[in-house]
Formats: structure tokens, C-alpha cells, sequence
């Protein structure tokens, strides 16, 4: 089952095209990568499908539903949860504080949330922080707050954007043993990554972009050796035929 | 003891004392000061609620007062209606005021909606200074109402001495600070607290920010409005320039952001420390330097900014719970004896 389609989306900033015909299908339980060089416009489509920009043009579907023109927050309400490239911990706030707001989403009762947040806490390791102002973390574990705060929201899909990015590699270790454990629970994760050893390993399918339009697509291994997608990396002048 | 007993039993001794405070200082001079002082504290812990927790910075709250005033002041001058039911009119109306008035500008940015809000409240003010009568309602214009002195008593919100009126503000005062408390505790409290310091986190973590503001802009002007009819009934004469007042606005402001803004306990210390400032600059050089006290306010908010930047709330309860640790510490090698 798709849980989630993209149809000829369109996003223009003025002149600038930074999403061009692009389209997307993840399958429920999958996990798929986005990757692109800098700029490609990969934030730019995490932010159209979780409702910060309206799409210029095209379909966003969602668990069956068209979803162009809702609202962050609704998104959230229906399953969908994204974490920021970069990051916005509510920095005067505890770690436990911060996870609370996203278990909020599911009731009312503040012993409820509480108890929902240390749930997310202890599955990510980092109950032994959740006293913590989240404005005094290392950068590692503020991705990871992040990671936390849309889990707390109890998503159906999830999308991550770089959230390995300046991280030691044990550091990146851990989190693809997360990611992996988060897959096997049943959530469906949307993944933007720099790190291609990550990214590789995780991904089932992985969709290539360059300056917003969609270059190459599949496995791993194919996409790995995708004549358009090393050009698009390293240039053109470094393509050996 | 634990640290919780502790602050519990001071929090207790604090509201005993300001419960016996009138039985001990006869001076009604005094009385006045420390009248206005709760009303201030009042003022800004409703303020609090959209000015504090919800990150926006609300400049034109007088308005609401004003609203409460002279709602309530209308009622009984003309109608005869009880202030105490005047208030309640009063405050709906500020609440759907309020509302109507936070739809547009409560999604602005930073200094827009404070710009928003004073233009707002001047609005109110010189619409009042320039309406003698508003329909059926006398509003009097720049001559303002005056609350004759007659029938005295509880039913009237009308008192001979200042006692009743000392009870009655530090009463709503208290029951102002329990419903700051548990807010900031509820669901409410944690969006309005997580949309004001990253809005767009917020929202993606299912929060409708401008929804939750909105409710504390709401619940906000209920308290103000409530104020402004403790104000007429107190000081018995209300015209636009006392009470629908930038100074008054701006004073609020002054309070929480040198207390600390979006604490429980940081309007009540604010007001602790500007009102007798405020009073005192008023009484030695108010004829000499009439508005010396502002002067002195911006000081100290530029000091307080400085170095402290979430007000003085923040330092100090860091020096209470270092003293109730050593406190603990004591208490509990004792008990061991
Ligand atoms: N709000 C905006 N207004 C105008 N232009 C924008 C906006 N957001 C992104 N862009 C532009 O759109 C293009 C795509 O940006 P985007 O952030 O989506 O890239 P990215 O693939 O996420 O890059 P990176 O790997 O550096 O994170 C860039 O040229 C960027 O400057
Ligand atoms: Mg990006």
C-alpha cells in the first residue's frame, strides 16, 4: 500500500524552480532515501509534503487523502512527522519538556503525555537526559530530540531530514540501529542523508534530485552506479567513460 | 523536611502575612501603596498569560482596562446594575474585544504586533476622549466618570476604608497566580510556551500556534478587564487618560520583563520592586520630575537585560533553592540525631 505519493509537484520561489515535476511513491513499512547535492532542493520537498510551503502546482497524497494546502499541524494530527535539517529544540525547555509537546498531539491529560515522552526517551537511549535544558545539548543529541519529538507524536511516516549530519561515526552507528528499529516497528521513514555509507544502508529504494527534478531511482547499488547521479556529485569533467 | 515542604510552608507564611499585613500597618498611605502594588502584580500576571507564555509582547493592555472600567462604571452610574456584575460584562466584552483584535495581529512578528497593539489602545483612548455619549451610554469624554461615594458596601464594591479593597485585589491577585499555575502546567501552557519560543517546531509537532495565542489573548483580557472595574470602584473617578494610558501599558510590560516574563513568580517580584520605585519617585519628585520613574524603569530594564536576561526571577530562585538546600541538608542530619 502507498502511504505516501507525490504527483508532478512544482515548487517555484520566485524564479527560482526548486522542486520541477517530481514524483514520489513510498510504500507503506519502506524506507526511502532522497539524496542530491547541495541545494537540489531536497528540504524544499520535505517542507511542500508536511504543509510549510503549498505546492506551486501537482498532488500530494497522504494515506489516501490529497493533502496540498493543509496545515503543519493537521499533518502531524493525521500521522505525519518531520524533523529540521536544522535544528529547533525548544532551547529554554528540558529534554523531557520538549518531547511532551509532540505526545501532547494524542491527549490531553499532561501524566498521559508524560508518560508517552519517557516511553520515546527510554527507546532512544536518552532517558538518563530528560532533565536537560535542550538549549545546553551537543549537537548530537539534539538531532536526537528531534528524532524524539516527532516519534512523540506517534507517526505513521516520518520523514528525517540529515538528521546524521555532524555526528561521530559511532555516533551515526547508533542512529541507523534506531532508524532500523524505528523501520521494524512499522513506521514508514522518509530519509534525507548526506552520509552514503547510512544512507546505503539503510535505504530500500533511493530517488536521486539535481536542481529540483528527479535524476535516477531505485536500489541502492543501482543508484550507486548511476552515470547521471556521479555526474551530478562531482561534475562533469570527472566522469570517466 | 524536603525541599518541597519547605516551599510549600513559605509559600503559606508569605500569603498569612499578607493577610495579616492590614491588622499591623494602620497607615492608609501605605495601604493605598501596597493596594496598587497587588493591582500592578495582577496586571501583569494577566499579561503574563499572551505577554509571557505565548512569547508576543502585548503593548496596549491599558485598553482593556479601560474596557473593564468603564463597562461596569456605565452599568451602575446609569443602570444601577452592582459593579460586581458590571465587571463580569465588562470582562467578556474586553475577551471579545480582545479576540478581535488578535486574529490579525497576533500572527505579526516581534515589534509589529507590539506597534499593532499600541496603536490599539490609543485608538480606545482617543475615541473615548472624544465621545460624550455612545448611544444611550454616557461616556463623558475627557471629563471621565466619577463614582459618588454613596451606599457603601459590599453589594456596591463600595468601601468606607481601605481594607476591603486590599482583600479584595489580593484575593484576585492569588486566584490570578493559581490559574497562571495551572496553565503552565496544562497542554495549553506547553503550546503556548513551545509555539512563542519556535513556532514553526511547533506547528510540525502538531501545535496550532495562532489558535493557542489567540486562547491566552482571550483569557488574557477576561483577567485585565476585571482589574480595570477594581481600579474605578477604588479610586472612584476614571477618565481615558488614568486608565486607558500608555504609561499604564507600558508599566506592565516594565514589570514583567524586569520580574521575568513568562515565570509565575516573576510579575509579583517585578511588582515588588518598580511599584515602590514608581510610588516613591511620584511622592518626592513627582512635581519636580514628573516621570522620573519611567526614566528609572528603562535603566533597570537595560541592566536587567544585560545580565539577565530572563529577569530577575531567574536569580533568584537559584539563591532560594541554594539556601533551601542548605536548609535540607541541616534539617536532615538533625533528624538522623
Ligand atoms: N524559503 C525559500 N525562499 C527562497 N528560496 C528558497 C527557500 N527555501 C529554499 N530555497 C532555495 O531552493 C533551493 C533548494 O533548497 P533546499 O534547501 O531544498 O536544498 P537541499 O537539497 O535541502 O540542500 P542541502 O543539502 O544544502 O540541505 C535552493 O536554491 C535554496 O536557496
Ligand atoms: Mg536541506
Amino acid at each position: 500500500m502507498k502511504i505516501l505519493e507525490v504527483n508532478a509537484l512544482v515548487k517555484d520561489f520566485g524564479g527560482l524552480r526548486a522542486i520541477d515535476t517530481l514524483d514520489l511513491v513510498i510504500e507503506q513499512g519502506q524506507i526511502l532515501g532522497l539524496i542530491g547535492p547541495n541545494g537540489a532542493g531536497k528540504s524544499t520537498a520535505f517542507n511542500c509534503i508536511a504543509g510549510v510551503y503549498p505546492p506551486s502546482k501537482g498532488d500530494i497524497i497522504f494515506s489516501g487523502k490529497k493533502i496540498n494546502g493543509w496545515k503543519p499541524w493537521n499533518l502531524c494530527k493525521n500521522g505525519l512527522a518531520r524533523t529540521f535539517q536544522i535544528v529547533k529544540p525548544f532551547s529554554s525547555k528540558s529534554v523531557l519538556y520538549n518531547v511532551m509537546v509532540g505526545s501532547f498531539v494524542n491527549t490531553d491529560k499532561k501524566d498521559v503525555a508524560e508518560e508517552k515522552a519517557l516511553k520515546v526517551l527510554n527507546s532512544l537511549h536518552f532517558e538518563d537526559k530528560k532533565d536537560i535544558k535542550a538549549g545546553n545539548l551537543t549537537i548530537a543529541d539534539r538531532k536526537r530530540l528531534e528524532i524524539a519529538r516527532a516519534l512523540a507524536t506517534e507517526p505513521k511516516l516520518l520523514l528525517l531530514d540529515e538528521v546524521m549530519a555532524g555526528l561521530r561515526p559511532a555516533e551515526i552507528d547508533e542512529l541507523v540501529q534506531i532508524i532500523q528499529n524505528l523501520r521494524d516497528s512499522g513506521i514508514t521513514i522518509f530519509l534525507i542523508e548526506h552520509i552514503m555509507r547510512a544512507i546505503m544502508a539503510l535505504s530500500d529504494r533511493i530517488v536521486v534530485i539535481h536542481f529540483g527534478k528527479k535524476i535516477a531511482e531505485g536500489i541502492p547499488e543501482k543508484v550507486a552506479s548511476d552515470e547521471n547521479v556521479i555526474k551530478a556529485y562531482l561534475g562533469d569533467e570527472y566522469v570517466v567513460s | 523536611m524536603t525541599h518541597q515542604n519547605i516551599k510549600k510552608f513559605s509559600l503559606a507564611l508569605v500569603g498569612i502575612i499578607a493577610f495579616v499585613l492590614p491588622l499591623v500597618l494602620r497607615s492608609p498611605t501605605y495601604l493605598h501603596i501596597l493596594v496598587l502594588l497587588y493591582f500592578y502584580a495582577y496586571l501583569t500576571t494577566s499579561w503574563n498569560l499572551v505577554g509571557g507564555f505565548a512569547g508576543v509582547l502585548p503593548l496596549g493592555h491599558a485598553a482593556f482596562v479601560g474596557i473593564g472600567a468603564y463597562t461596569s462604571t456605565i452599568l451602575f452610574l446609569q443602570y444601577g446594575i452592582s459593579p460586581w456584575i458590571g465587571m463580569i460584562v465588562g470582562s467578556i466584552l474586553a475577551t471579545i474585544v480582545g479576540v478581535l483584535i488578535g486574529l490579525p495581529t497576533l500572527k505579526m512578528r516581534g515589534a509589529y504586533f507590539a506597534l499593532a497593539t499600541i496603536a490599539f489602545s490609543e485608538g480606545v483612548r482617543v475615541m473615548i476622549e472624544n465621545i460624550d455619549f455612545l448611544g444611550p451610554f454616557k461616556l463623558n469624554g475627557p471629563r471621565g466618570l466619577l463614582i459618588p461615594p454613596l451606599n457603601t458596601g459590599l453589594a456596591n464594591f463600595l468601601f468606607v476604608g481601605k481594607e476591603p479593597y486590599y482583600y479584595i485585589i489580593l484575593i484576585m491577585l492569588i486566584m490570578a497566580l493559581a490559574f497562571t499555575y495551572f496553565i503552565s502546567r496544562s497542554k495549553l501552557g506547553y503550546y503556548l510556551n513551545a509555539g512563542g519560543e519556535e513556532p514553526e517546531a511547533a506547528m510540525a509537532l502538531g501545535v496550532n500556534v495562532a489558535r493557542a495565542k489567540l486562547i491566552a489573548m482571550a483569557m488574557s483580557c477576561f483577567l485585565t478587564a476585571l482589574a480595570g472595574t477594581f481600579y474605578a470602584q477604588f479610586t472612584l473617578y476614571i477618565h481615558p487618560r488614568s486608565i486607558i494610558s500608555l504609561d499604564l501599558s507600558f508599566e506592565i510590560a516594565f514589570i514583567a520583563l524586569i520580574g521575568g516574563r513568562g515565570s509565575i513568580a516573576g510579575p509579583v517580584l517585578g511588582a515588588l520592586l518598580l511599584r515602590p520605585v514608581s510610588d516613591f519617585s511620584r511622592i518626592y519628585f513627582g512635581a519636580t520630575l514628573p516621570g522620573l520613574h519611567l526614566v528609572i524603569f528603562g535603566v533597570v530594564l537595560v541592566l536587567v537585560m544585560i545580565y539577565q536576561p530572563r529577569g530577575l526571577q531567574e536569580p533568584l530562585t537559584r539563591a532560594f533553592n541554594k539556601l533551601l538546600d542548605r536548609f535540607a541538608v541541616k534539617t536532615t542530619m538533625e533528624d538522623k540525631k
